[in-house]
């Protein structure tokens, strides 16, 4: 079918001021924070569930790629359309469908930003606790399709844990219903948590039905300094073993200090080779009570320990460590923060020597890596600054990425701990995964025969 | 482009954070109505990108608010990258018919507005009171001048009491046509001759528009100040009775977050009468949605950016304040339930 003829027929279902091929649309289309490029043929803002349907039966009939895209925050090109074709704007439908909160429950559209869901869910005292760092922008859709997390994942877990139930339309255009309204069901496979994580290569999610958990009545802060990042490793792995689970712990090394303190002067973090950032959340007495023992797992392997003032300060402090993965920019006018192999996790003992490879890599390549990250789960961010004008600094940059992605697998991790493969960690697929990579690709062909969803995505 | 300028562009990271909080992107949606998707489109434009219809509108639709600047977390600066493609554009012949006629009207009547009309006509008989060497310059604006001349001779009127002039062949500052991408030609150097002729070391202004300009824009060594702050520093010394008033306030984004006055409009309001703030003020105050040529070039878009910041009024204020008047011009736009003042009005009822 001709371009034009198939622009008539998306204006048709979609309505003419919902389907963009404008130069500049293409061109806003064409990527996500990652350095993966593609420029869609189309882009469309669907309104509903039929629309998505009809839009994806069409591409299924003249063989089409589709991609859908949340708000375009990630970082693996996940929303890239690296093969053109119709790039799926879901963020106008953000509607929340229904609250239950006697079922301790929530259904949206894809849509919908999690600040302001959990901006909706705050006067009922509740929240959704998956928090990445692009919280303020990122969708739920995108957050699912990921199965996204954040600094709150050591004590809550991630998206996954959140979704009962999903509605999604399959790659011939057929909506379908997953999961149930119930906490718990075993009737069949387990189709909700195929689609969580799956990265639009399965299914476009049109609706959600999330958990939500009740606003913990208290929280506290404890920074605590260390000379280096793998003292801060060994403290983690201390903390984590006597018992107390923080509602987050977030490692900061001493750039990525730096880059807090350039963003907002008003926190004044102490300098020092790393922090070590707890939070602890709960009611009154297991706060002070989890604080305390944080405080004594630490108190041989730091060099200083306290906790922040007051609410507004924890609320400074975590709202510069969200946002620090591209404030690293700020340390120097002349680089910029590129978004390679950002994202590696490893069990948990491992993370001191992880701490101290990525160190050894920075040192062989010579190129400043940061690190900071959701360190109680494992999930370790490196940050790497370049003068982007430069073709030798981006060989570097790669040559590092890639070996801390080898380095990651090598001892029992994975390339990509929340921000998903997409097109970016592709590569390293195979190496990770092995066989079980053989499966994925036999449940892709399977529900997506004709492979128009979000084609050139997680190896399949 | 030279290297630095594309350093520029290419310090945004798209993380996305200003999806967040443009007000465009708010009203309009699509990822080219946002900064990361202009400077998106600045990038294609510095590779050589073929500036048609779209990629114009894309680029004009900013304001210059500047909101996406103070949030930004990597240090990208997307209203001057704007600011910077748009020059780059107007200088190759691709410019919108708003641009151009702001621009044509600029260079041929010395205002924007296209207005024949004598400019300093708004003195009337305060004309006797005009100085030619002062301390202090009062520079009235196009808007001042043509819109709201009574406001801008009662403004006089006051300032006149502490040594303060006009440039007696005031000209528009150049702001409309610096926002807009094209070159001020010789508004600015025929300001500066006057300004120098008078002698003053400091130039006060009541338009958010002109402060910024006359700040950031003119050849440094002025001292500009805006009225608000002029006047802020006097009010001990005024005779000023309560008001029982209620009043809320509008940060003009080109006077408080791009400039950092915040206090100086509050301190009067606190003065004369009770302040209750906007939803989002000061750093993070929403555009009103007039500048950039956004109000000149996309009527209906303004208005509807206007309509948005007027919902983030508080509910039982006897006035809507600001202190810039084309903020004051689209706020009106935007329907409000109550009246919109200068800043210089709600001091006025409070000095009768």
């Amino acid at each position: 079918m001709q371009n034009t003829v198939l622009l008539e027929k998306l204006q048709g279902i979609a309505g003419k001021s919902r389907v963009s091929t404008s130069t500049a649309d293409l061109y806003c289309y064409s990527c996500d924070a990652s350095q993966i490029r593609g420029l869609p043929d189309f882009v469309i803002r669907p309104d509903t569930t039929e629309q998505v349907s009809e839009i994806v039966k069409l591409a299924h009939d003249n063989d089409i790629p589709v991609t859908p895209r949340g708000a375009g925050t990630g970082l693996s090109g996940g929303a890239v359309p690296v093969e053109g074709g119709i790039v799926l704007d879901m963020s106008s439908m953000d509607a929340v469908l229904e609250l239950d909160l006697d079922n301790l429950q929530v259904v949206v559209e894809p849509g919908i930003v999690q600040e302001k869901l959990n901006a909706y869910l705050e006067p009922y005292g509740f929240f959704f606790p998956p928090d990445p760092g692009s919280s303020a922008m990122c969708t739920l859709g995108g957050l699912i399709a990921n199965n996204g997390s954040g600094m709150r994942s050591v004590k809550y877990g991630t998206t996954r844990n959140y979704v009962l139930a999903l509605e999604v339309v399959l790659a011939d255009g057929t909506v379908i219903n997953t999961g149930s309204k119930t906490m718990k069901s075993v009737a069949g496979y387990s189709l909700t948590d195929l689609f969580v994580g799956s990265e639009g290569t399965l299914g476009i999610i049109t609706k959600a039905t999330l958990k939500v958990r009740a606003l913990p009545g208290e929280r506290s802060v404890l920074l605590a300094s260390f000379e280096n990042p793998e003292l801060a490793g060994r403290a983690v792995v201390k903390v984590l073993s006597s018992g107390i689970i923080p509602s987050a712990c977030e490692i900061l090394d001493s750039d990525i200090i730096k880059a807090i303190n350039a963003y907002d002067p008003r926190i004044g973090l102490p300098q020092a080779g790393a922090i070590l950032l707890f939070e602890v959340d709960g009611t009154e007495n297991s706060v002070l009570e989890g604080i305390a023992m944080i405080e004594d797992a630490c108190k041989s392997l730091a060099i200083n320990i306290r906790t922040a003032a007051n609410k507004e300060e924890r609320e400074e402090i975590w709202a510069a460590r969200r946002l620090v993965g591209a404030a690293v920019s700020r340390l120097d006018p002349m680089r910029t923060r590129v978004y390679v192999g950002e994202d590696i996790g490893v069990p948990i003992k491992e993370i001191p020597r992880m701490l101290h490879k990525v160190r050894e890599i920075s040192e062989e390549f010579d190129l400043p890596i940061m690190t900071y990250g959701h360190i109680g789960d494992g999930n370790l961010h490196t940050g790497m600054c370049i003068d982007v004008l430069e073709d030798r600094e981006w060989e570097k940059l790669n040559n590092a990425a890639d070996k801390i992605h080898r380095t990651a697998i090598g001892i029992g991790g994975t390339v990509t701990a929340e921000h998903g493969v997409g097109s970016a960690r592709v590569d390293y697929l195979e190496m990770e995964l092995g066989k079980a990579l053989e499966v994925m690709i036999t449940i892709k062909k399977a529900l997506d025969p004709k492979g128009i969803l979000n084609p050139g995505k997680m190896g399949v | 482009m030279d290297g630095m300028d594309m350093r520029s562009i290419l310090k945004c990271v798209r993380c996305g954070t200003c999806r967040s909080v443009c007000p465009v992107f708010d009203v309009i949606g699509w990822e080219s109505s946002c900064a990361r998707g202009r400077m998106l489109v600045a990038h294609g434009v510095a590779m050589g990108l073929e500036a048609d219809k779209d990629v114009l509108d894309t680029l004009n639709m900013c304001t210059t608010c500047g909101l996406c600047e103070y949030v930004c977390p990597s240090g990208a600066v997307p209203a001057k990258v704007i600011e910077h493609t748009r020059h780059q554009l107007v200088l190759h012949g691709r410019l919108t018919e708003a641009q151009k006629e702001l621009a044509g009207r600029a260079k041929d009547f010395g205002n924007p507005l296209g207005e024949e009309r004598e400019r300093m006509s708004w003195l009337g008989e305060s004309a006797k009171d005009v100085r030619e060497r002062a301390d202090y310059v009062f520079f009235a604006g196009c808007l001042g001048s043509y819109r709201y001349p009574e406001l801008t001779k009662r403004t006089f009127d006051i300032l006149k009491n502490y040594g303060v002039t006009v440039l007696q062949e005031e000209v528009c500052c150049g702001s409309p046509l610096l926002r807009t991408g094209s070159d001020p030609g010789r508004l600015i150097s025929k300001n500066l001759e006057q300004i120098k002729k008078t002698g003053a070391h400091t130039v006060i202004t009541g338009c958010a528009g002109c402060y910024t300009t006359l700040k950031n824009d003119y050849p440094e060594g002025l001292n500009i100040v805006h009225v608000s702050e002029f006047l802020a520093d006097r009010l001990d010394a005024m005779d000023l009775k309560k008001l029982d008033l209620k009043v809320t306030y509008h940060d003009p984004c080109h006077l408080g977050r791009c400039n950092g006055v915040f206090d100086a409009p509050r301190d009067i309001i606190k003065a004369v009468c009770d302040l209750e703030e906007m939803k989002s003020n000061r750093e993070n105050a929403r555009c009103c949605g007039a500048g950039g040529g956004v109000l000149k070039g996309y009527p209906e878009l303004s208005r509807e950016l206007s309509r948005r910041r007027i919902e983030e009024m508080p509910e039982g204020v006897d006035y809507l304040v600001t202190a810039c008047p084309l903020c004051r011009t689209n706020l009106m736009r935007g329907g409000p339930k109550v009246e919109v003042l200068d800043i210089i009005d709600l001091l006025e009822m409070a000095m009768e």
